[in-house]
């Protein structure tokens, strides 16, 4: 099992930053992220929560070894859960592996609270771990990858949100955007 | 806008997003106050109408095309099984741990 979290601050309100998770993809930072769909999505009448489920097709390069062991390809697919909660000012974003899913689970939770002056908390935690009970080495192998990929996925997104959120933030006051 | 799993989808996709886009942006600034009072059920209400008036049909076109993509593209039961796993029909708790 493998462990990753992560916390900063953005420089923008809370509500700032929920308009912007929907326009984070396509992003020249996060080619790996190919496609993004809405399978499912309902407004609370009670309480005004909004809960997304999406599917985020990914292509990236698995090692050979990979493939040939677990029949994995470039094509990976990740199911995401989204909940927005207006009243209390929480986002919780779940996402787990729907690809290679019988091998490994990723499992991830994102959350956005507000903080003081007009910034918000993202709070990133993910547990890796190889399901596998047989051949120890491949399972160590397996998870090793998918966390070096995790974690350079989670800086690329920390990078390019940044860059989403600013150039929103520009968009609003009026001013044409920056070229990326 | 990012494109769908199936190329025929992605039109669709746009204009979802685009609508869904633009409720939500008007809905969440006054949630944010409303939902701090005893309005938070009319103000909830009303909105879920109005996300449904002005999504509602274009949601139900996309929704079919991306359901039939999902199964054309095989991902049905690892779907599913996921689905089941972690239903997550709720938010989860700061202190919930995952299923193993």
């Amino acid at each position: 099992m493998h462990f990753f979290s992560q916390s900063f601050q953005y420089d923008h309100p809370w509500s700032h930053v929920v308009i912007g998770m929907w326009r984070k993809y396509p992003n020249p930072k996060c080619t790996h992220v190919v496609s993004v769909d809405v399978v499912d999505r309902s407004v609370d009448p009670q309480t005004g929560i909004i809960r997304t489920e999406r599917i985020l097709g990914c292509k990236q390069k698995a090692p050979r070894w990979i493939v040939k062991l677990f029949g994995g390809s470039e094509d990976a697919f990740v199911r995401e859960i989204c909940f927005v909660d207006p009243a209390t000012q929480n986002t919780t974003i779940t996402s787990v592996n729907l690809s290679l899913s019988q091998f490994a689970s990723c499992y991830e939770v994102v959350r956005y609270t507000p903080s003081s002056h007009n910034r918000t908390a993202f709070t990133q935690t993910a547990e890796i771990q190889a399901r596998m009970a047989l051949w120890r080495s491949a399972a160590d192998g397996l998870e090793k990858w998918l966390c070096q990929r995790f974690e350079q996925n989670a800086q690329l997104g920390k990078t390019a949100f940044t860059e989403v959120l600013r150039a929103l933030s520009e968009e609003r006051l009026g001013r044409p955007a920056m070229a990326a | 806008m990012a494109s769908s799993l199936s190329p025929e989808c992605t039109p669709l996709k746009t204009s979802y997003d685009v609508c869904f886009n633009s409720w939500f942006e008007g809905y969440l600034e006054p949630a944010v106050s409303a939902l701090q009072t005893a309005d938070r059920a009319a103000y909830a209400k009303a909105n879920a109408e109005e996300y449904e008036l002005k999504c509602g049909k274009i949601w139900q076109e996309y929704k079919a095309c991306v359901h039939k993509a999902i199964k054309d593209n095989g991902l049905e039961p690892v779907l599913q099984q996921a689905r089941e796993e972690h239903p997550l029909a709720t938010p989860p708790s700061s202190s919930e741990h995952r299923k193993a």
